[in-house]
């Protein structure tokens, strides 16, 4: 038997598989996998629980945009990001939006693990590292 | 005013219109200097990422769903859940001549307070040995200035000779003497005009060690006037494993600098002992399965890659290494000596008996070898010293059996006295190397029987006093020696007349 760390990770991954449904996330499934846990709540059900919180999350981060912006932005725009991130992507991405001030202009997109910068905050940030 | 103001906005107008693409994660663990992050999908074995703080780290374990990364710098200010972000770059550091004479840290940065080092180009800390097409043979000697070495042990441009032994036996002094010989022949030979003629730049990596002996170090080097020559990578004990890890492959890449350029250098790692003992401590942190005495299973390969970096390249330079070891009570055969003799061009044993003896440097005859051999000794080397090797090992086996006592034969005592000068001969004191036509001649006086007539115990003053008198009365048959590399039978007759009026003025 795998060792602790292991064992969770390996666990946990198997769920996440049982999640999804021709390769995408079904709520019906994870409701399911739930269930399971409860009711037969094995060893380190609690590590499971939260390395397959992780990689449920990592997945649903993968088909989202998140488009923070400083300005007012329009549906139109959203919907061309969610357009050219699919397209980028090769998989469906929808765009949510969500106000940061700190940008001072401009955009921060961010798809999963890359960040797409187009804001004046990072361009000062680097003319001040650049200094 | 108003022109700066449109200056900068105009910069600010051309940065706007760019998109920049990263690649983050966020910190889920930190402990002992090792960071577990969550995402950082796109990262690269061995690329730097940026932590919030201007912290970098390595990426070195790329797992499934975390990556693991050592952190060089400050990690106070570091918490659970802060951004860390790829930079598309390998750790590189700065790499060329504005480095000789600086103390720098493992990332390169100066630490000697004399402010920021004007280097043009940076070198990949790791970077793929040179291949098979493009080295050469190892042919050009590399003199240390100690003459037991250069006329038994001979050490090639291009070639890794590991320095081997207990602490305190004199290691790294034959080190730190190997390079303020460079720089004495550095400054001959620059002073000769000398088209053809190659300076030998030295780098000197310290790892693991307490910042009072780097200092000592820097202080011996400076005394001899060898520090212009010389760049110190300094990860001493006070700092994380993981630039101690790092700080030895940092001076790779400078000394690899040099050889590119067609340039020789010179490289020491003091130690590879506490190399090897920051790696494992790296390893185990990042949970890396540990073999025997716990080191990882890529502790072999960690020194092989590093050493092999080493080497003379064909139409360019070369990068000569002298790794150290520490061994515990002489043995040789523990894991890591055993690692780094395999793949070393050969090794230099120190041995405790014979330092304690007063017999230094304490160079074991029978242990140590060369596997150049002369092919990277000058002709005139080999004339007066090709047979010392033998004799003075079969002095010590005959030596062995005198302790007995027993009745010896005029042969044996013979052995047994001449032994017993070719070891005082080679006595020699720290930071004061020989010039190699110097040890040419000191070696032709002993070939010639002038010492046979001088006690054993006045072997010591009687070099010294003819070494003086061949530097102070026979310079221009000195030069002679080092210019045509070999005896021919009018040096020789020099030589020999140079002796003879030496002798007189010696008192036994």
């Amino acid at each position: 038997m795998a060792s602790g760390k292991k064992y969770v990770q390996q666990f946990a991954r198997n769920l996440f598989t049982m999640s999804l449904a021709n390769g995408a996330l079904s709520d019906e499934r994870v409701a399911g996998v739930l269930a399971y846990l409860e009711k037969h709540r094995p060893a380190q059900t609690m590590a499971i629980l939260k390395a397959y919180h992780r990689l449920i999350a990592a997945e649903l981060a993968r088909g989202e945009a998140v488009v923070e912006h400083a300005g007012p932005i329009g549906e139109s725009v959203l919907r061309d990001l969610a357009q050219s991130m699919t397209q980028k992507y090769g998989r469906p991405v929808t765009a949510v939006s969500r106000r940061n001030d700190e940008l001072l202009a401009g955009l921060r997109v961010r798809v999963a693990d890359d960040v797409y910068e187009y804001s004046i905050a990072n361009q000062l940030a680097t003319l001040a590292a650049a200094v | 005013m108003s022109t700066v103001l449109e200056q900068i906005e105009q910069q600010i107008a051309r940065l706007s219109t760019k998109a920049v693409k990263k690649n983050t994660g966020n910190i889920r663990t930190l402990a002992d200097g090792v960071a577990k992050i969550d995402g950082l999908s796109a990262v690269m074995y061995n690329e730097m990422v940026q932590f919030p703080g201007g912290a970098i780290g390595i990426a070195l374990n790329l797992e499934e769903d975390e990556v693991g990364c050592v952190i060089l710098g400050d990690i106070s200010k570091l918490k659970e859940g802060d951004e860390v972000q790829t930079t598309g770059r390998l750790l590189s550091v700065p790499v060329g001549k504005a480095l000789l004479g600086r103390v720098v840290d493992a990332l390169g940065n100066p630490v000697d307070g004399k402010g920021p080092i004007a280097a043009q180009e940076t070198y990949p800390v790791e970077r793929i040995a040179p291949g098979i097409i493009v080295r050469k043979s190892v042919s050009q000697p590399l003199f240390t200035g100690i003459m037991a070495i250069d006329s038994m042990i001979p050490i090639g441009r291009g070639q890794r000779e590991l320095i081997i032994g207990d602490r305190g036996t004199g290691k790294t002094t034959i080190a730190i003497d190997t390079i303020i010989n460079q720089a004495k022949i550095n400054k001959v030979g620059l002073a000769s005009g000398d088209k053809n003629f190659r300076p030998v730049y030295s780098i000197y990596v310290a790892v693991g060690q307490k910042n009072s002996n780097i200092v000592r170090t820097m202080a011996a080097l400076e005394a001899a006037g060898a520090f212009e020559y010389t760049t110190i990578v300094a990860a001493p004990a006070a700092d994380n494993p993981a630039n101690q890890y790092l700080a030895p492959f940092s001076g790779a890449a400078m000394g690899e600098w040099f050889m590119e350029n067609g340039m020789d250098a010179l490289i020491v790692y003091d130690d590879l002992s506490k190399h090897a003992v920051a790696y494992r401590q790296i390893s185990l942190i990042l949970k890396r399965p540990s073999g025997r005495e716990a080191y990882p299973g890529d502790v072999f390969y960690l020194h092989s890659r590093l050493l092999e970096r080493s080497a003379r390249l064909d139409g360019k330079g070369s990068l000569t290494a002298l790794p150290l070891i520490e061994t515990q009570a002489g043995d040789v055969s523990a894991y890591i000596p055993t690692n780094v003799i395999s793949i070393t061009d050969g090794q230099i044993f120190l041995e405790t008996d014979l330092f304690n003896q007063g017999i230094r440097p304490a160079v074991s005859v029978g242990l140590s070898v060369s596997r150049v051999g002369s092919a990277a000794q000058i002709k005139a080397t080999k004339q007066v010293g090709g047979k010392l090797k033998g004799e003075l090992a079969q002095f010590r086996e005959l030596a062995a059996f005198a302790q007995f006592g027993s009745d010896l034969d005029a042969k044996t005592k013979a052995q047994l006295d001449r032994g017993a000068r070719i070891v005082e001969l080679f006595k020699q004191p720290a930071f004061n190397p020989i010039p190699i036509e110097v040890q040419v001649a000191v070696l032709f006086a002993m070939q010639r029987g002038v010492f046979d007539s001088i006690e054993v115990k006045k072997i010591v003053p009687a070099a010294a006093s003819l070494r003086e008198f061949f530097t102070a009365r026979k310079n221009p048959l000195l030069t002679e020696i080092r210019t045509k590399a070999a005896l021919d039978k009018d040096i020789e007759a020099k030589l020999q007349a140079a002796v003879d009026e030496w002798k007189p003025t010696f008192n036994a």
